[in-house]
């Protein structure tokens, strides 16, 4: 391991700085996938993918295929996509619908709760053989909340409830904008994929900082970036005539952290009084309609631009998406991006969202692309054996407890977010499976 | 909102109107290698579209995502971008070569002005050191325009467009 001696992680991050080896050191990745990715509760999709009995959808969960069931008692069942008889992937399509999940090699054959339920030839099978304990292995443990489901591959740890109570209103501040108080993650995926590490694009999620710089191609000579929801006219003024200036309309921008590696960003200042379009306007009557006058403006007030569940999803309140982060190797990830349909919304309204999130978060989009550039470029810094730190210090001891919302608050231009990241990392990564 | 689907081919048109409409695919081309963004943005119609699915026989950019689903508003945006000083993914630029081939004339209507043109696309980019290549079948919706055209619709249906792809900052 990195640094030996009787604490070889602890080394890895210091108050204000991680060294260059939790982003380059393949060793570090290695024990990434066992005691993080092995254990933390993970993002694995939407109740909504599988909508129906039979339905299915495949994914990873660090470097283990999985397949999320719906079985027809209705209940979704998060199963390891491994024969049990010598090892094959068993469903090998990324979606779909079947009433039997069949191997190709032997033509074994599962049930969607994963009980093995066809053994072609079983007269040949060892006189003790029972089907019963050759079912799909499940995943140790499953949570749900409001459709999002997470799974931990380790049978023992902190609770579903432990990891996700704190950071539960952000999912419900993007589900509430739904009339019908429901999300579909049926519009399909944005995939990119990039040379650099997965931390990467964990840490951007909640990094301001970068905006102003990184993002200077998508504003106008007056600074103001293209409009970014349905409805607005232009988007927010990002740059101001001089460096000063836009630190200074930066300043009211804040993050928050929950513990467990958990925050969010505050809202992206635009008008909203102005925010009017036909497909707008028929949404909010819609809401008006679904949940009262009051509780719709609630609702339709920005709070959140970012929000990031650690370690492996992200919550976008701007341009509404759910970003999933899959590591591949010490510097390789692949991010999947779900547009979500407002559940009640009128298509208009959608087709809004969808459009904008097209040129923002695809992999030809105008944002993200520049973001990607970012990480491909820190990737190749990071080789660089001088300096061996990453600086992460801004705003170090200017956290203040935000007791209205139980958390901590900081300037978005620090990276409090980043340090609290390295904390719930190092909680994982120290402690022995 | 408009038809985005593609028509089942209808072989009627003469050899005289694909060289015509040949030539004016090879020119569009022309002008993305040329990095011309602005004037391959004036091939199009007011209310033409520049689309790449993401999905396989993708039906409709309304209700899936896609690659890209550029209205003249997106199309301008996406082009002011990569006129910009400090777009970073495009720094270095791409360099690209397209090879348009296949050319086939799926349907004319001489009365209105309204052509289909297919073909196969080869785009080959370059750009900081790394060489890739987007292959794919394209669809042109084509309305005449004095002695030319103007893009109505061009889909671009890559062959792996439901991959996850490596940040693309150009169009195909």
């Amino acid at each position: 391991m990195p640094n030996g001696g009787c604490d070889p992680i602890g080394g890895l991050v210091e108050p204000g700085r991680v060294h260059r080896r939790v982003y380059a050191d393949p060793d570090v990745f290695e024990l990434e996938m066992e005691r993080i990715f092995g254990r933390a509760w993970l993002f694995v999709g939407h109740t909504s993918q599988v909508p129906n009995p039979g339905d299915y959808f495949t994914t990873e969960l660090g470097r283990q295929p999985v397949v999320l069931t719906r079985h027809r008692d209705g209940a979704v069942y998060v199963l390891f996509n491994r024969c049990t008889h010598r090892g094959a992937k068993v469903v090998n399509e990324r979606c779909g619908h079947a009433t039997r999940m069949t191997c190709l090699y032997h033509g074994w054959s599962y049930d969607t709760d994963g009980a093995l339920v066809g053994v072609p030839m079983p007269e040949g099978c060892a006189a003790d053989f029972r089907k019963e304990a050759f079912g799909l292995a499940r995943v140790p443990r499953t949570g749900e909340y409001r459709g999002f489901v997470f799974a931990s591959l380790a049978p023992r740890g902190p609770s579903f409830e432990d990891h996700i109570g704190p950071i539960k209103s952000n999912i419900d501040d993007l589900v509430d904008r739904a009339p019908d108080g429901m999300l579909a993650f049926d519009l399909g995926m944005h995939r990119y994929i990039f040379n650099g590490n997965w931390k990467l694009q964990v840490e951007n999620v909640l990094d301001s900082y970068h905006v102003p710089f990184g993002h200077a191609s998508t504003v106008n000579k007056d600074g103001v970036q293209f409009a970014r929801r349905e409805g607005d006219k232009s988007g927010a003024k990002v740059v101001e005539a001089d460096q000063a200036k836009t630190a200074q309309s930066w300043k009211g921008r804040r993050s928050y952290i929950v513990g467990n590696g958990h925050g969010w960003t505050s809202n992206t200042a635009l008008d909203d009084g102005k925010r009017s379009s036909a497909a707008f306007d028929d949404y909010k009557r819609v809401l008006v309609e679904k949940v009262g006058a009051a509780r719709a403006q609630h609702i339709l007030t920005p709070r959140l631009h970012n929000t990031l569940i650690y370690p492996n999803v992200s919550i976008m309140g701007l341009n509404i998406h759910v970003r999933v982060i899959k590591p591949l190797a010490v510097d390789r990830t692949e991010i999947n991006v779900y547009p979500v349909r407002l559940v009640g919304a009128p298509n208009a309204m959608n087709f809004g969202n969808l459009r904008l999130l097209n040129v923002t978060h695809s992999a030809a989009s105008f944002v993200q692309t520049d973001d990607i550039e970012a990480f491909v470029r820190t990737q190749k810094g990071l080789r660089c054996l001088a300096p061996e730190w990453v600086d992460i210090s801004r705003g170090l001891g200017a956290e203040e407890p935000d007791r209205e919302l139980n958390a901590t608050r900081g300037s978005a231009m620090h990276e409090m977010v980043v340090r609290a990241q390295y904390k719930a990392w190092v909680g994982y990564m120290r402690e022995r499976a | 909102m408009m038809e985005a689907a593609v028509p089942e081919p209808k072989r009627t048109a003469t050899p005289v109107d694909r060289a015509v409409l040949e030539a004016f695919l090879f020119e569009e081309a022309r002008l993305l290698d040329m990095r011309r963004f602005r004037d391959w943005m004036a091939l199009f119609s007011d209310d033409g579209t520049y689309w790449v699915p993401a999905t396989v026989d993708q039906k409709s950019p309304y209700d899936q995502v896609s690659l890209f689903f550029d209205d003249r508003d997106l199309m301008k945006t996406r082009i002011d971008r990569l006129e910009h000083p400090r777009i970073h993914i495009q720094t270095p630029p791409s360099r690209t070569a397209h090879l348009i081939g296949n050319v086939t004339v799926d349907e004319t209507d001489d009365a209105k002005g309204h052509y289909v043109v297919s073909s196969t696309v080869i785009m080959v980019e370059y750009r900081d050191d790394q060489q890739r290549l987007f292959a794919g079948r394209q669809v042109h919706r084509l309305r005449r325009n004095g002695d030319g055209f103007l893009i109505a619709q061009k889909r671009v249906d890559l062959i792996n467009c439901d991959s996850a792809f490596e940040a693309m900052a150009v169009p195909i």
